[in-house]
């Protein structure tokens, strides 16, 4: 067992900017350089608070601007996208488009804080499968029917769920064994032994490592990684290879090919 | 970074035990317990089965006494005391089995308020022993909000009581430490999903680092989610460390925790 295992791991979530109601303190640039120095990171995938909490779309400029800042850090940025409604969202296919061009590395959707069904954005879906680019999403902002809707229609397209919570292990593992797309990251993955139980039912490969810095104490997924009953090999798998998988393929700007 | 063996001496005093039915634990057995905290470098965890919190306390706190009995070393037991299922008798069960060394109730769980008649004999107990009492705590909740601890400090000063959670949520904890900012017989323990280091933080700023006690909730939820917070918290040493385990050592006297006599104890 060897210490070094615990560095280079990629933060699979990482928000910039302030939330309304948190007692994390605002994050930008410099905290979250100092966020990938405290955990020896070999990067992160960034979106924008403001991007959940005020400007859909606009926000997503203030995640490409610490992604390209902190490029040679290894910093992605996440996308946020809605329905094409006339005066907020031309088309779906024009926002990939220019996330591609920009070097996003994934979009997060949040139909329930934005009010919207999932099922509008068919358009984007297929954008991000054909752009091998994975659509992330909190568990409490979809049903799990209309995720394995999405996973099922889009065979290609990975799904990162985000948030799980402690109470949602029989829904998990309904999604995963029927999905090979269906992933999973470590914020709030607070099941007792929901690490290990993933690892010895072969589904390790489907787990990320990742904070929510920003929003959630970071501590919670850097200790549960580090002090789990995963071997080093499993831990680096999480730590950072699944990450390396879906979003190191990136060979366009801000990415970290 | 952090190494993958702990630093600390860590005693959780927030530990449940066995399965729960609105949804599935893997592998919530007592054996599986001490594994974990043989990787998170726990020494003793202090807890409550699920079945004796969730439906039968008199049948769950056979359960605890046997998870001590097959790892006496490392586990204590909290005597589950439910007002509505005769908690006199599991009040002299637990005087008389010195397997027990504290008293847990779960006054939202149960749905009576921890002011109630009913809890009478619980408080009356703790203060007659120095039997610490650890009880749920939730912020806006009609039965053990923070704010509803100052009535039992008042009529029970001398009654060491934790608050579990501390309030939970961000609200919570700020009612939680100004309750226990006032009353110096009340504890704050920091399980909780929505707990935060700089949470923790406040409390050992405002309440003092003497009386913020680490807890997990485990295998309700994983051990690691809440050790990693105080673990990353922005703490001395020195208070991280009276979190982790030196407040428990000082809180548990009445029958002191296993390997290692209780603070204030003499040999004899």
């Amino acid at each position: 067992m060897s210490d070094a295992v615990t560095s280079g791991w990629f933060d699979a979530r990482v928000l910039t900017g302030a939330h309304p109601a948190s007692l994390q303190p605002p994050t930008g640039r410099d905290a979250i350089a100092e966020h990938l120095d405290r955990f020896a990171l070999s990067g992160a995938l960034v979106g924008a608070m403001a991007s959940w909490l005020h400007d859909p779309i606009g926000g997503n400029a203030e995640a490409s601007a610490i992604a390209h800042n902190l490029a040679d850090r290894g910093v992605l940025a996440c996308w946020t996208a809605l329905p094409a409604t006339p005066g907020e969202l031309d088309s779906l296919t024009a926002l990939v488009d220019r996330a591609v061009d920009d070097g996003v590395a994934a979009f997060r959707i949040h139909p329930t804080s934005h009010g919207f069904s999932p099922g509008l954005l068919d358009e984007l879906y297929a954008g991000l499968q054909v752009n091998r680019l994975p659509l992330c999403i909190d568990a409490a902002e979809i049903s799990w029917p209309d995720l394995t809707a999405i996973a099922t229609r889009y065979p290609e397209l990975p799904v990162i769920v985000s948030n799980l919570g402690y109470r949602k292990l029989r829904e998990l593992w309904a999604a995963l064994d029927g999905h090979t797309n269906i992933y999973v990251d470590l914020v709030d993955f607070a099941a007792h032994q929901g690490v290990e139980w993933l690892a010895a039912n072969g589904l390790v490969d489907r787990l990320l490592f990742a904070t929510a810095f920003g929003l959630r104490d970071p501590g919670e997924s850097v200790v549960r990684l580090a002090w789990s009953g995963l071997d080093d090999a499993t831990v680096r798998l999480v730590g950072s290879g699944n990450a390396d998988r879906l979003f190191g393929v990136r060979s366009t700007a801000g990415g970290r090919s | 970074m952090i190494g993958r063996r702990p630093t600390h001496r860590i005693i959780d005093v927030h530990a449940h035990l066995g399965p729960y039915s609105l949804f599935y634990i893997p592998e919530p057995d007592v054996a599986t317990m001490v594994a974990v905290m043989d990787r998170t470098g726990t020494e003793v965890t202090v807890l409550s089965s699920n079945r004796a919190i969730q439906q039968d306390a008199h049948l769950g706190n056979s359960q605890s006494l046997a998870a001590v009995d097959a790892y006496p070393g490392r586990v204590a037991a909290y005597a589950v005391i439910n007002p509505w299922q005769d908690p006199e008798r599991e009040l002299e069960r637990l005087a008389a089995d010195e397997r027990f060394v504290g008293i847990k109730v779960h006054p939202s769980l149960h749905r009576y308020p921890v002011t109630g008649a009913r809890y009478a004999a619980v408080w009356a107990f703790a203060e007659s022993t120095g039997c610490p009492v650890l009880s749920h705590s939730e912020h806006q909740s009609p039965y053990d909000s923070p704010a509803m601890f100052q009535t039992v400090a008042e009529r029970y000063p001398g009654s060491q009581v934790i608050l579990g959670h501390a309030g939970i949520t961000p609200a919570g904890v700020d009612e939680a430490i100004e309750t226990a900012s006032r009353y110096a017989s009340l504890w704050l323990e920091v399980c909780g999903s929505q707990m935060t280091g700089p949470m923790i933080g406040s409390m050992v700023d405002q309440v003092g680092s003497g009386r913020v006690l680490f807890g997990s909730d485990f295998p309700f939820i994983d051990q690691r989610m809440s050790l990693g917070r105080v673990v990353c918290a922005p703490l001395t040493e020195s208070q991280r460390q009276d979190v982790l385990s030196g407040n428990a050592r000082k809180l548990f006297r009445w029958r002191p925790l296993p390997g290692e006599r209780g603070v204030g104890q003499t040999n004899e």
